[in-house]
């Protein structure tokens, strides 16, 4: 085996002995899976660099590289267009390994020698053992043994050619051998999960080397809404506007959407006018509807019309047609007559008529329903897509099951996020996630100790430091159920939609949060009060601290489940307007506020701090 | 020490603009470039020095955190596992930039000096006059001192910051000339705050006598100002710029490994993915904060020894820049003009002089 970086630098010699140079870089032929080696690149003296033919002129290349011919006899060459210069461009650099679906860095290059003469370029080698050879060849030896010592071995992480794909030099115009797995042969949703981990510049020019229909794809897969729409803006415009008719029109208008408005309306007027025509349509829409979401492109035939003419319809479809789940008929005045799947299509005979195997009794949605109630009645009805229609049932497009998919997973996260739990990346990274969530759920100490520390700075001046302790002793109870009350508040926004019939109504809310809240703090009165008359009674004198921080406590339980509706109100109105609430913001005001009224409580009730 | 502030300015410059210059025009951050113009060799030798570095910069914003919190009387086994717990959740989770305004708001109060300057009113002509002129001693604690102050200003962690923040946000060629104006405006702000700093702690404290030990001293050239609350004010300062420092400090620190290396990277990385990002981050987190609690520290000479070991480290950094930079096959018609290589060689050499004669003076037995 040899590596390139143990021959990085190696001298050249002639036939007579002579040395030439020493050896700079080395080209390969990209046509072939091991891509041989074609020309040596030499550095001779005063650095200037030349290369020469391999086969014509290397004899040997163990340690120094001989050649068969005298310098004089040697003949220049070029660099050609199908030929890679794998130091230049391979090493150190970062490519993405296709098989494995990542990006990494070249750490080394893998080469053999299949003949005397012949070099073949083995694959690149991206693991640890690559950095450390590089360091050193003796390092790695010396790694190697110590991890043997502990019963490890570092294995050689080796991509081949035809796995790698060079995201910095675009080889679009080199042709490569038909095995070679290149970017654009990944399904998209691959594509844009890698494009995600590249530098912001290479994401632009990776997706140069894509072609329309796959970047339009790749595109549509991204997660992220605002790095899709600064790769946009960095796209040349008239590729952008291509790259978006290709899309579908719903993925299309929610990318538009995240454009400022100067670009938009010059992609969009850059467009052809049937793709313009729809994405406006879309963007006419309110954002989270169902006609935001919904594509244009469906396919509508006449109820009198046979299997055949549907079938013929079909054919006819363009290329990047939104997939056909079912075959919509209409009736003379062209409103919305039923539904027929494509296995009924396949089933039925040619002739039959369309009505009397469509469904009629269809569900539809308008198109300024919430896309939660669309994606949710997607999944009740069993539908692989539903129709939206207008006031006079006319049909406008269908929400597919995929969006209806992502819908539900939008609004899933944002569920999380507002019930405090690990939002974001669900997969792996637990370790921070457990801290994270203790620290959450244990905040309300935080908050007590805060509430203490505001306890002592108060009465500074006129209270003394064992009584302050004595009237924090019950503060805990206040924020703890101010905690509670937001888990209340939050599991009842989460459980109910306020559209809902059968959901209590806010002001059945707010009676049952004053009946709890009512309940728990006659219990902690009773409780404290039991207790301090069985077990404290002749210990104190006439006032006692203790006693009147449960007190105070009980006054803010009560003002805790009192807030409760307008917490629920701030939820739905920010959830109305699409903003993300962060269910931890909650619970700290609600701590805060049970924190202030149970200061002013202590300060108010008879016999208070001034006493 | 006035002297030196112009200088540093006009060589903070020079670095900020080289280094946001280079990401403009390849795209890629300071790691990824030394890695592809220099291989793997040196880019390792650049990056021990990255984080040799940046761990005693962290160091010093958790000794920081410690003393200005001590101000508030709070001891130190506390204020730093706190403040590191923190600072490493949110350097984790990415979400430090949510805080960054309001730390970067407190951490305003060192405007106050410019006031306390302003009211003490000190002898400006003599304050300019030894601006311009420059005085040397042969002091070692004088020469320490100056090279720590150009290793704060200067310092490894900033040309990684602004390239990594220009790479980032995809600028090129044509957002050269605002983040020029950026840089200058930037270096010009912060140094004249560091100007009348030294002015104000010069002239307060100087003729009373006193000589900065601690947190404490320096919180006092503010007494004349906010009398009782100075410390307070100071303190502040302290802990927000210093904890902000501590939250981004690790992350760029391992960022710029995994660039190097081509590890996976990004706060939104978990750890089965990025386990090396995430295990660097954590590892400086911890290391730092330790070696802050270790009985007897003294935090004051922690961050002063920080800042030596950012001035001796730097060099290193600078001659893998200004070679890249000068590289026209890199950077195509932005490569270093004469006069820009002039001023970063002068960087490199002044940083090792002074770092040899303060060496050569400790030596010696000073």
């Amino acid at each position: 085996m040899i590596y390139l970086s143990q021959m990085l630098g190696n001298p050249v010699y002639d036939l007579d002995g002579e040395r030439i140079g020493r050896v700079n870089d080395l080209g390969i032929a990209t046509g072939e899976v091991f891509p041989r080696v074609t020309s040596l690149a030499v550095e001779g003296p005063g650095k200037t660099p030349f290369m020469i033919s391999w086969r014509k002129y290397v004899g040997s290349f163990d340690d120094e590289v001989r050649l068969k011919v005298v310098s004089t006899d040697i003949r220049f060459s070029y660099l050609q267009p199908n030929e890679v210069l794998i130091a230049r461009d391979l090493l150190n650099k970062q490519i993405v390994d296709t098989r494995g679906m990542r990006v990494v860095r070249v750490n080394d290059l893998k080469l053999s020698d299949t003949s005397s003469s012949q070099l073949r370029l083995l694959g690149a080698e991206v693991g640890v053992r690559g950095i450390l050879r590089s360091l050193s060849p003796a390092f790695e030896r010396a790694s190697l043994k110590i991890a043997r010592v502990f019963g490890k071995s570092i294995p050689e992480r080796i991509i081949a050619w035809n796995y790698m794909d060079l995201v910095e030099r675009d080889l679009s115009n080199v042709k490569l051998s038909v095995s070679h797995k290149t970017l654009d042969e990944l399904h998209p949703a691959d594509v844009a999960d890698i494009i995600e981990r590249l530098d912001p510049r290479l994401r632009g020019q990776v997706f140069a080397q894509l072609d329309d229909e796959q970047a339009a794809d790749a595109m549509a897969e991204l997660d992220d809404d605002q790095m899709a729409a600064e790769i946009v803006g960095d796209m040349e415009e008239a590729t952008a506007s291509r790259m978006l008719s290709e899309m579908d029109p719903d993925d299309a208008a929610e990318l538009v959407s995240e454009l400022d408005y100067d670009k938009a309306e010059k992609l969009l007027r850059l467009m052809g006018v049937q793709e313009q025509k729809a994405i406006r349509q879309l963007l006419g829409y309110r954002e989270d509807t169902a006609g935001r979401i919904m594509t244009s492109e469906f396919v509508l035939v006449d109820e009198t019309g046979t299997v055949d003419d549907a079938i013929t319809a079909l054919r006819g479809l363009d290329e990047n047609f939104e997939s056909v789940r079912y075959v919509y008929t209409k009736d003379e005045e062209g409103r919305l007559a039923g539904a027929v799947s494509l296995n009924d299509l396949i089933v039925h005979g040619g002739q039959t008529v369309l009505s009397d195997i469509a469904e009629s009794e269809l569900v539809v949605a308008s198109p300024d329903d919430d896309q939660e109630d669309v994606a949710k009645d997607i999944a009740k009805y069993n539908l692989l897509a539903m129709p939206v229609v207008d006031d006079a049932r006319k049909l406008l497009g269908i929400v597919t099951v995929d969006d209806a998919l992502d819908v539900m997973e939008e609004e899933h996260e944002e569920d999380l996020q507002i019930a405090g739990a690990a939002s974001r990346d669900g997969d792996g990274s637990r370790g921070g996630h457990d801290l994270v969530w203790l620290l959450r759920n244990e905040l309300w100490f935080a908050f007590w100790m805060l509430g203490l520390a505001a306890l002592a700075l108060v009465a500074g001046t006129n209270g003394a430091s064992d009584t302050t302790l004595l009237h924090a002793l019950a503060l805990p109870v206040a924020v703890i159920a101010a905690n509670d009350s937001i888990s209340y508040v939050t599991n009842f926004f989460l459980g109910y939609d306020p559209d809902d019939e059968d959901a209590p109504s806010l002001l059945g809310f707010t009676i049952k949060g004053l009946g709890l809240g009512l309940l728990f703090s006659a219990l902690v009165l009773l409780v404290a009060g039991g207790i301090k008359a069985a077990l404290f009674a002749s210990g104190l004198g006439a006032y006692d601290p203790s006693f009147h921080g449960f007190a105070s406590a009980a006054v803010s339980v009560m003002a805790s489940f009192l807030c409760a509706p307008a917490y629920l109100t701030i939820l739905r109105v920010r959830d109305a307007k699409n903003l993300e609430t962060s269910g931890l913001a909650l619970q700290a005001t609600a701590m805060a506020v049970a924190i202030v009224v149970y200061a002013v409580a202590l300060a108010c009730l008879p016999g208070g701090l001034g006493a | 020490m006035l002297w030196s502030i112009p200088l540093t300015c006009l060589l903070l410059v020079v670095v900020q603009e080289t280094a946001a210059r280079m990401a403009c025009v390849t795209g890629k951050g300071f790691a990824s470039l030394i890695r592809e113009q220099f291989g793997i060799r040196i880019s390792t030798v650049a990056m021990l020095a990255v984080i040799l570095s940046n761990f005693s910069v962290t160091v010093s914003e958790f000794a920081g955190i410690a003393s200005g919190l001590l101000l508030f009387g709070i001891p130190v086994y506390v204020s730093v596992p706190v403040a590191a717990l923190a600072s490493w959740l949110l350097a984790m989770s990415g979400s430090y930039r949510h805080i960054e305004k309001v730390l970067l708001t407190i951490s305003a109060v060192f405007v106050t000096y410019v006031i306390t300057g302003v009211v003490v009113g000190p002898d400006w002509g003599k304050a300019l006059g030894s601006t311009v002129v420059p005085q040397m001693s042969g002091d070692p604690a004088y020469i320490s001192l100056l090279v720590a102050s150009i290793g704060t200003t200067i310092s490894p962690y900033m040309i990684f910051m602004v390239s990594s923040n220009v790479a980032e946000k995809n600028l090129d060629e044509g957002d050269i000339l605002g983040q020029r104006a950026d840089n200058v405006s930037g270096a010009l702000v912060s140094q004249a705050i560091a100007w009348f700093i030294v002015l104000t702690t010069a002239s307060v404290l100087f003729p009373a006598g006193v000589v900065i030990q601690d947190a404490a001293d320096a919180a006092q050239a503010l007494v004349p100002l906010a009398g009782k609350y100075s410390a307070v004010l100071f303190a502040a300062g302290l802990v927000g710029a210093s904890f902000l420092a501590s939250c981004v400090m690790p992350g760029i620190t391992a960022g710029a490994v995994c660039e190097a290396f081509g590890w996976e990277r990004g706060t939104d990385r978990s750890w089965k993915e990025a386990p090396a990002y995430r295990g660097i981050l954590t590892a400086i987190a911890i290391l730092s904060a330790a070696l802050v609690l270790l009985p007897g520290a003294n935090l004051f000479g922690i961050m002063m020894a920080a800042q030596i070991v950012n001035g001796v480290l730097l060099p290193v950094l600078l001659v893998c820049m200004v070679n890249i930079a000068s590289d026209r096959h890199v950077m195509g018609r932005w490569a270093n003009g004469r006069i820009w290589n002039a001023l970063t060689w002068f960087t490199i050499v002044a940083v090792v002089v002074l770092t040899v004669i303060m060496f050569a003076l400790q030596a010696m037995g000073y």
